[in-house]
């Protein structure tokens, strides 16, 4: 036998199965497009959305989910490349806006133009990611974390108490306002639609910037140096370099970001730039697929979605009953089954109601949130009480108890088990969870990551990654 | 001319552990010098000094002439010292052929911004390491070849990533080649195979190579020259032979009285 014959590998493409149904061809059609092609797709078709859309509210989520999405993006070159945990990426996120803010307001009296004021800002944020990097060089993994992490509270202290430096720098817990809009070209961006497309185009050339730098062997040397930091300079990468080339990369980008932020909110606050936002970040960067730069963006977008969306009462009242609709019909087999289920949680709940409500009428004075039909069948279905907080607490603990029960019991018991628990949540929705959007909508977040860390490790576009085999 | 390797009165402790003691050690440009010895012995950590990985407490080591003692080991491996590793390290979830090209690093100049520009010295650059990742997994004939140029390096078989590392180690252009144990856990016709590649690496390669193996038939097959370590001291030195029927080498392996009781 010859050296290096290897009959398996010479038959592979006849073994391999083609793409299948519509999604298989469409997917096929598309990942034959060059990567510009794909890119510029989907950049014309975000370009509609202002014009279909016709609330300013919803051209803000947008405003709002590309800034995430360009974040996620400056975060992945350190962490989904590189494999720096780095939890100071916010610092570079404030400490953009705020030198974009300190250029461009009468906090200083200085306002540059904008083609002036942006490229110093992300030099300086830039010039602190290498700074700041400094510990990457013999901290890693859960180390660096905790030292970056640091970084992070730092900023957010000296934000609020820098105005008490004889000269009054970042205005303390008040921040910044009156930032001026950014103008250049003698175009003045003062709407919402103008910082739109303005992210379009900024996402699309720092994406296309970044794809092309990974492709390079400067991302070749990151994803080594994330896999195998020992072997990858052993291999003649200079890893401390590049830990640094990598941080600054972040930086810069968060810098971008936070200057356009620090426009369109005409204003920085320390409240912006808290740990929760931090992990928003990582929120979206995980969900969209740590690693990946569509992966990223969607991520971005994703989770701007859910969080913004769910302010509002009846769009999250929406989305949490079309959720659990869509997980029955995906999940519960098979149709009789899943009839039987919805059938018994409709049964329970008039029954429930009008015995609760004969013994105890104060338990169903409540008013539900939703209106119309849907809400007129709510309320005569949902146990409502009139001061729901206590019970409802106490039914959300049993909730989550019940939700942790389901995962452990057989199937029989399980299907027995979902009716009172659909009953449950509705009755905990309607209770407390609707009149707290603001906690509603981290906990849908948490659940949300939950379930896509346990059917999807990867993220909605990442690519599986093994550790050691 | 100078050797092209050279260790000398090389010590290294760990604690108080002295793992190596006083080594000296030459390889000749073009040779292949086996590294035998039990278990404890030193050897990996012969490379790991020659390596950058750890520095010694004392002595000289040379590459090509020039001191290499302190050289952080992206320095040392772009002067020319490659190695591969006991325990398989490749870069897991990088494709094939970008395991190779990572290896590419220390030679090529492109700088991000002519990456993102697409110079054209950025886009020559870029080709020819790819066609040079491309010619050096053709060593192992089509095994790494084809469509598994672009598989994930954690899709192979154990003796495909050990090849694949071989390559990555060929792809810095070294002028020594350091393999620990490339035939360990290889099947009898892998190894035999291992004994093949290891002389054309020298002969089609130009490579010198020192070479850390258990398996004699690989040492026997393959050594211009045999080095046997115990305690972190050289104990013999020479042909297979004489190393072979040493004192103190069948002492060290099977224990003292072994000698000569044969």
């Amino acid at each position: 036998m010859s050296i290096g014959s290897d009959r398996w590998v010479e038959t592979a493409e006849s073994r391999t199965e083609g793409p299948r149904g519509w999604w298989g061809q469409g997917m096929r059609h598309w990942n034959s497009l060059p990567p510009l092609g794909r890119l510029g797709i989907l950049v014309a078709v975000a370009a509609l959305v202002p014009l279909v859309v016709s609330s300013d509210f919803l051209v803000r989520v947008g405003v709002n989910g590309m800034l995430l999405a360009l974040l996620a993006v400056g975060l992945n070159v350190s962490v989904g490349w590189a494999g720096l945990l780095d939890l100071g990426f916010v610092a570079f996120y404030g400490f953009g806006a705020y030198t974009f803010a300190l250029l461009s307001s009468d906090q200083l009296g200085i306002h540059l133009p904008t083609l002036l004021a942006v490229p110093i800002v992300i030099l300086a944020t830039g010039l602190l990611g290498l700074v700041l990097g400094l510990p990457s060089w013999r901290l890693s993994g859960d180390y660096l974390a905790i030292v970056t992490l640091f970084f992070s509270q730092i900023f957010l202290e000296l934000t609020l108490n820098f105005d008490r430096l004889g000269v009054d720098l970042t205005g303390g817990p008040n921040g910044i306002s009156g930032v001026d809009s950014f103008s250049f070209l003698g175009f003045e961006f003062s709407s919402s639609t103008s910082y739109f497309y303005l992210l379009l185009v900024l996402i699309a050339l720092i994406v296309t910037m970044l794809y092309l730098v990974d492709r390079s062997r400067t991302g070749r040397a990151w994803r080594a140096l994330r896999d195998d930091p020992l072997a990858a300079e052993i291999m003649t990468v200079p890893i401390r370099r590049l830990k640094l080339m990598a941080f600054a990369t972040g930086a810069a980008v968060a810098g971008l970001a936070g200057s356009v932020f620090a426009s369109f909110q005409l204003g920085v606050y320390p409240l912006n730039f808290q740990i929760q936002f931090l992990i928003v970040i990582y929120a979206a960067l995980i969900l969209g697929g740590s690693g990946s730069l569509a992966g990223a963006v969607a991520g971005g977008i994703v989770v701007t979605l859910v969080l913004d969306l769910l302010r509002d009462p009846a769009q999250a009242s929406a989305a949490f009953y079309g959720l659990i609709a869509v997980t029955l019909i995906a999940k519960v087999r098979p149709w009789r089954t899943l009839a039987a289920v919805v059938g018994a949680t409709v049964a329970l709940g008039f029954v429930v109601h009008v015995v609760v409500g004969a013994i105890w009428p104060d338990a169903v004075a409540g008013e539900v949130e939703a209106t119309g039909v849907f809400g007129s069948a709510i309320q005569s279905w949902v146990v409502l009480p009139e001061d729901p907080t206590t019970i409802g607490n106490w039914a959300f603990c049993a909730l989550v108890l019940g939700v942790i029960a389901l995962t452990r019991v057989s199937a029989r018991t399980r299907t027995i088990l979902l009716v009172p628990l659909l009953y449950l949540a509705a009755f905990v929705w309607e209770n407390r969870l609707v009149d707290e959007p603001s906690i509603t909508r981290q906990l849908l977040l948490g659940v949300l990551l939950i379930v896509m860390m346990i059917s999807r490790p990867h993220g909605l576009l990442g690519t599986r990654r093994v550790e050691r085999v | 001319m100078a050797p092209l390797l050279e260790l000398h009165g090389v010590s290294k402790s760990f604690g108080g552990l002295r793992v190596i003691q006083g080594l000296d050690l030459t390889v000749e440009e073009g040779e292949i010098v086996s590294l035998i010895g039990p278990n404890g012995a030193g050897k990996t950590t012969v490379f790991n000094l020659v390596t950058g990985v750890y520095a010694p407490d004392e002595g000289t080591i040379r590459l090509a002439g020039e001191d290499i003692v302190g050289l952080p080991p992206h320095r040392i491996a772009t002067m020319g010292a490659a190695r591969t590793f006991q325990s398989i390290r490749l870069f897991l979830n990088m494709s094939v052929r970008e395991n190779v090209m990572v290896a590419g690093y220390g030679r090529t100049q492109t700088r991000p911004w002519q990456a993102v520009l697409r110079t054209r010295g950025a886009r020559a650059e870029e080709a020819e390491e790819q066609r040079l990742a491309e010619e050096l997994l053709s060593f192992f004939g089509k095994r790494l070849a084809g469509f598994r140029l672009e598989q994930p390096a954690y899709s192979l078989s154990y003796a495909n990533r050990r090849r694949l590392e071989i390559a990555r180690a060929m792809a810095t252009k070294p002028r020594v080649l350091l393999l620990d144990e490339p035939a360990a856990g290889m099947n009898p016709h892998e190894t035999h195979e291992i004994t093949e590649l290891t002389a054309r690496l020298r002969d089609e390669g130009g490579f010198t190579i020192v070479v850390i193996e258990h398996d004699m038939h690989v040492v026997e097959g393959v050594s211009d020259r045999v080095v046997a370590l115990d305690h972190g001291t050289v104990i013999a030195e020479g042909s297979f032979e004489q190393v072979a029927t040493h004192p103190a080498v069948i002492e060290a392996y099977l224990g003292k009285g072994a000698a000569t009781t044969k």
